[in-house]
């Protein structure tokens, strides 16, 4: 029992990494450097906890929350960021590179600080005893992989159309891009906003899986980690940061045998996984590599099932 | 006469203390090839870069059909029907060729939101059609086996080439030519001038041309004006052009004519 609980309370975990990865990935994605995923994380966790305990018509008193709630406290916090990052957005994305990532790491930081001196928002410290739609992390984990599956189906449709390749464009050349009619500010915008709609639903996740929530789990240290599952997991595909947000939230835990020498292990990862895979572990070419390779093993007899996910190619 | 499709009226750009740009007056008129010659730093690319909305003047007024375009920017000027190639070559390296060209399809591709969500079959025709204006597209300028290639991996010809594809995917009128053929042997440079030519009458295009090579730029064009030190120091036929004093001393430097 125990080590059931734990490993589904650490499956949860690896799929909220997964999530965080996702935010960040989609402005990276075309090229600009934003590292606000927390400070939207740290809405949608400040959201849920403010709803689910001071609205009590939501269900907060009933043995089990009602996930009809936490849905709508979804949609709040969706709302709340989304109008944020509109506005946020119009401005900071004039700027560029690491003038882009400096700015939102201020945002990150004004936000943590206005909550933690705001005893509404819960304070120093922070609100507690956050109702439970679950009554175990296995549930979490289902509805959790649930919210994952869809939104990456958003993402691998957003890529296959005219928005994702105009993305794609910008990263590589925003001026040309512009010379071919793409309406970059605009694009950039919409990257920039849906990466916030996807760090506040899962702050909602959060607050209610971790029972509290204060203003320390958005911070400065939560743009670093999230960053570098994406640069370990690569960000040319949505792939890349799905991988490399359950990888690397696993990781510490995997690690916890040996010890200390974990956190050294931890950052090794980090450090030599770009110097080996400069565009991180997974990239289109490499999908495309596995995509023949499963269809030869396919067509020998015997071979492996179908995989229609992997294979990125045109259908 | 018909009026002119893109007109330039005093046009003045200054970097700093260097007048890139000088009173330049020109008219280019619908259906021609009009060729950009002119020493090196003559100011033909920030031209170009004027005209795409990438420079802004520091003097003067650009008219497409008439209308000021002047400070739109150029995303709004590919979307009138102007569109360039770079001399310094700016393709998505990230991408293989037949999504550069894609891109250039961006304003085509345009699907109804639910149809590119959920990946309708009226949604995914539409993507395969567009796939195919693309591969349409890389074959007419001779790179079609190439589609699946990444742009980086190309060679210096077939990414001159590529740019023009992608170029001619957003659907222009008015296509601006930053020395296309650079780095190009002769018998490719010839190719590529019956290229222009071929691909002018099959889109009804008007060429706007910048190129080094003379003779070719003299066989290729209705008209020319030649660039120097930021002024226009002449205009018209390529035959008038080639006689003019001035150009000749542009060219060769003074003295230079024995
Ligand atoms: N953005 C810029 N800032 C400052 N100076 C510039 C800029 N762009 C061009 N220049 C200068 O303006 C002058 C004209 O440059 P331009 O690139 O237009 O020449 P060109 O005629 O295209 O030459 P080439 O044949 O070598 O391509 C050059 O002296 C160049 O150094
Ligand atoms: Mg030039």
């Amino acid at each position: 029992m125990g080590a059931a609980f734990h490993d589904a309370s650490l499956l949860q975990q690896m799929l909220i990494g997964a999530l965080l990865g996702l935010s960040v990935y989609l402005p990276l994605s075309c090229g600009q450097l934003s590292l606000a995923t927390p400070g939207f994380y740290a809405i949608g966790g400040t959201t849920a906890a403010l709803l689910s305990t001071r609205v009590p018509a939501l269900g907060g008193g009933d043995p089990t929350y009602p996930l009809s709630s936490v849905m709508l406290e979804m949609a709040v916090a969706a709302l709340v960021s989304g109008l944020l990052a509109l506005g946020i957005g119009k401005l900071v994305l004039r700027l560029r590179g690491i003038y882009l990532a400096i700015a939102t790491i201020a945002l990150v930081e004004i936000l943590r600080v206005t909550t933690l001196n705001q005893e509404a928002l819960g304070g120093a410290v922070g609100i507690f005893g956050i109702p439970q739609p679950f009554n175990n992390p296995g549930g979490y984990a289902a509805f959790t992989l649930v919210v994952l599956a869809l939104i990456c189906w958003l993402f691998a449709r957003l890529e296959d159309n005219r928005t994702g390749r105009a993305m794609a464009a910008i990263r590589d050349d925003e001026l040309a891009a512009a010379c071919q009619g793409i309406d970059t500010a605009q694009t950039k915008l919409l990257a920039f906003v849906f990466s916030a709609l996807v760090a506040a639903i899962t702050g909602v996740i959060s607050a209610h899986f971790f029972n509290s929530w204060n203003a320390r789990l958005g911070n400065f240290d939560a743009s670093i980690t999230t960053r570098a599952f994406v640069v370990f997991g690569g960000s040319r595909t949505w792939l890349g940061p799905v991988v490399g947000g359950l990888l690397l939230t696993a990781l510490p835990e995997l690690l916890r045998p040996v010890g200390d020498l974990r956190l050294i292990v931890f950052g090794l990862v980090i450090l030599v996984g770009p110097l080996l895979a400069p565009q991180g572990l997974v990239t289109p070419e490499r999908l495309q590599g596995l995509g023949r390779s499963l269809q030869g093993l396919r067509r020998a007899p015997g071979g492996g099932e179908p995989t229609e996910a992997l294979d990125p190619g045109p259908r | 006469m018909t009026p002119p499709l893109l007109e330039l009226e005093n046009l003045g750009v200054r970097f700093g203390g260097l007048q890139a740009l000088d009173a330049i007056e020109l008219a280019v008129q619908p259906g021609e090839i009009f060729g950009l010659l002119g020493p090196n730093g003559a100011g033909k690319t920030t031209l170009f870069n004027l005209i795409s909305g990438i420079t802004p003047p520091s003097r003067g007024r650009v008219l497409w059909r008439g209308s000021e375009i002047t400070n739109l920017d150029p995303s709004r000027i590919n979307r009138l029907g102007i569109a360039r190639t770079f001399q310094n070559l700016r393709l998505f390296h990230s991408l293989n060729c037949r999504d550069n060209v894609l891109v250039g399809l961006h304003r085509q591709a345009r699907l109804p939101w639910a149809a590119a969500l959920l990946g309708t079959a009226a949604g995914r025709r539409r993507q395969q059609t567009l796939r195919d204006q693309a591969q349409h597209l890389l074959e007419l300028l001779e790179i079609g086996s190439l589609a699946h290639q990444p742009a980086a991996a190309l060679s210096y010809g077939d990414r001159r080439r590529l740019e023009i594809a992608r170029a001619l995917a957003s659907g222009p009128e008015l296509l601006l030519l930053d020395e296309p053929a650079a780095g190009m042997n002769p018998s490719e440079k010839e190719a590529l001038r019956l290229l222009i030519r071929r691909l002018q009458s099959q889109f009804k295009l008007t060429v706007l041309i910048i190129e080094h090579h003379v003779p070719l730029m003299l066989s290729l064009c209705d008209r020319l004006a030649v660039l120097n030190f930021g002024k226009r120091i002449a205009l018209g036929t390529p035959e008038a052009v080639r006689q003019d004093p001035q150009v000749i001393e542009a060219y060769l430097g003074v003295g230079g004519v024995v």
